[in-house]
């Protein structure tokens, strides 16, 4: 099982996209530029590229970049505090267990209405559910960071009589860290696809306004052209997020 | 151990399983949320207490509104669930079994699997219309990749040492996949039946919300867009049960066909 020590998710071999090109390819040979369903791929490249010269796209990139990486960072924090909270109480794990349960089984789309009416139609309500969806797996691993502490570390920090910063700081923190960050290398990818879909239910701002406006508009090429950003967009931030496992488990492996 | 006695440990057990304080904390929640409403203290002004959400799921119960639109969400789910299964499985197997097959696919799917799925709710909209094809079909297309990678996972952790077992027994290479390969690649399977399960309860409401104007997804729109928070938390409040039932019932189902699963990761309580 040599294979297997490798980092477990590094890309397959790249001939692996020889049936994508050939699709494309065919698609491009046998489509139609004026096609309302399928157009052809080289056409998406001229609806995008009306949006980039007027502006609209990079507005747009903007704005999803903006409300994802602000609902992110309240995530994390607010994911980390209370999975400290459940994670160090096993009173507070049982009493919240069921209220969080439940609020994470509903689903993020469900939550769109709800802010929308008690928010309005704006940056904050995007937040308010991208954050709301994207919290759980960073409060889950915050949870089972604490719950894995080594009690000799606290015992430790106890006997050589470190104030709490120092100990918080010398042994909570570094021991932490890296399951906050594990969370939030899984929330990161979540986040995206919520913030996407906040934008194409609400139509406010974003590039998921943008698709959802070009659909009902009809411009197909565009719709594709778009959609094609936000593959980009996804494939940035999972490099991004493996680029962050790698650094979190080498800072591990060299402790 | 009497008899009688085994009979209170197990409802002393069944007690600890039903977690009082959780459920205090809950109604407390509630209790707070009410008080809070009925003296107007909270700033939003479409927030309903929860006595009137009750109210409202009453309501909506007599009509026969929540379960018309239950049933619908309900039957797509489940029926696009079942499609992206059999999808996922079987290009899941073929594609784990063969190597070539493997290598000269496997980027194209992690390619794919990389657009933001709701991003093609669009796409289905342009192609199929407000219909309820659009919404089977993007429910579908979304819930397949879980089980389609994670089945190609799964039969290809199988060990060597077995397939080379049941090639040695001489055993068809159908039988082959019925006995050893589906066995072995099942645990994983599994976890993504559990993935494609929450992804389309998620997708049809999507669909709902923006395509398909019928189910629960379309009844929270339009709840919302008349005014009638009641209304729309009675309607999101039965999307969540609606989730939890589901996921409860394939926990159930799973723990009884893979007892091994039982205890894996997240079903800690």
């Amino acid at each position: 099982m040599a294979t297997r020590s490798r980092p477990a998710r590094s890309f397959p071999p790249l001939r692996g996209l020889l049936p994508l090109v050939v699709l494309l390819v065919i698609w491009q040979a046998v489509g139609s530029e004026r096609s309302p369903y399928f157009p052809t791929p080289s056409s998406w490249v001229g609806g995008l590229s009306t949006l980039a010269a007027n502006g609209t796209l990079w507005r747009a990139a903007e704005a999803t970049l903006l409300t994802f990486s602000m609902a992110l960072v309240v995530a994390t924090v607010l994911g980390a505090l209370l999975g400290l909270l459940v994670g160090a109480s096993k009173r507070a794990d049982r009493a919240l267990g069921p209220t969080l349960e439940f609020a994470r089984a509903l689903p993020p789309a469900a939550i769109v209405p709800i802010a929308v009416l008690l928010i309005g139609y704006d940056q904050r309500m995007k937040v308010t559910v991208v954050t709301f969806a994207t919290i759980w797996p960073i409060l889950l691993n915050a949870r089972a960071g604490v719950r894995s502490l080594n009690p000799v570390l606290l015992d430790t920090a106890k006997s050589l009589h470190l104030s709490w910063m120092d100990s918080t700081r010398k042994c909570t923190m570094p021991a932490l860290v890296p399951a906050i960050l594990l969370g939030v290398r899984v929330a990161a990818p979540v986040a995206l696809v919520i913030t996407l879909l906040v934008e194409i239910i609400t139509r406010v701002g974003g590039l998921g306004a943008l698709i959802a406006l070009s659909q009902r508009n009809y411009l197909s090429a565009q719709v594709y052209g778009l959609i094609l950003v936000a593959g980009l967009f996804s494939f940035m931030v999972n490099g991004l997020v493996a680029a962050l496992e790698a650094s979190v488990l080498r800072r591990r492996m060299s402790r | 151990m009497t008899r009688s006695s085994m009979v209170t440990s197990r409802r002393r057990k069944a007690l600890r399983r039903a977690n009082v304080p959780g459920l205090l904390t809950m109604l407390v929640l509630l209790g707070l949320w009410e008080i809070l409403v009925r003296f107007g203290v909270t700033e939003f002004q479409f927030l309903p207490a929860p006595s009137a959400i009750a109210r409202g799921a009453e309501r909506l119960l007599r009509s026969g509104d929540l379960q018309g639109n239950l049933l619908h969400t309900l039957r797509v789910t489940t029926l696009g669930w079942l499609a992206a299964g059999l999808l996922g499985i079987s290009l899941g197997l073929l594609l784990g079994l063969s190597n070539t097959a493997w290598r000269y696919s496997m980027a194209s799917i992690e390619v794919m699997r990389a657009i933001p799925p709701v991003s093609l709710v669009p796409i289905a909209l342009l192609v199929f219309g407000f219909s309820v094809r659009m919404e089977l079909t993007i429910i579908v297309f979304v819930s397949a990749w879980p089980v389609l990678v994670n089945a190609i996972a799964g039969v290809r952790s199988v060990r060597a040492e077995l397939v080379d077992v049941s090639r040695m027994l001489r055993l068809s290479r159908l039988a082959q996949i019925r006995k050893v390969i589906l066995p072995g690649a099942m645990p994983s399977i599994v976890v993504g039946l559990r993935l494609a399960m929450s992804l389309s309860l998620v997708l049809a409401v999507v669909a709902e919300m923006i395509g398909n104007p019928s189910g629960l997804g379309h009844a929270v729109i339009r709840a919302q867009q008349a005014l009638q928070p009641e209304d729309m938390f009675a309607y999101v409040l039965t999307i969540g049960m609606l989730g939890v039932a589901l996921n409860t019932l394939l926990r159930f189902v799973s723990a009884r066909v893979l007892p091994s699963l039982a205890t894996g990761p997240g079903d800690a309580r």
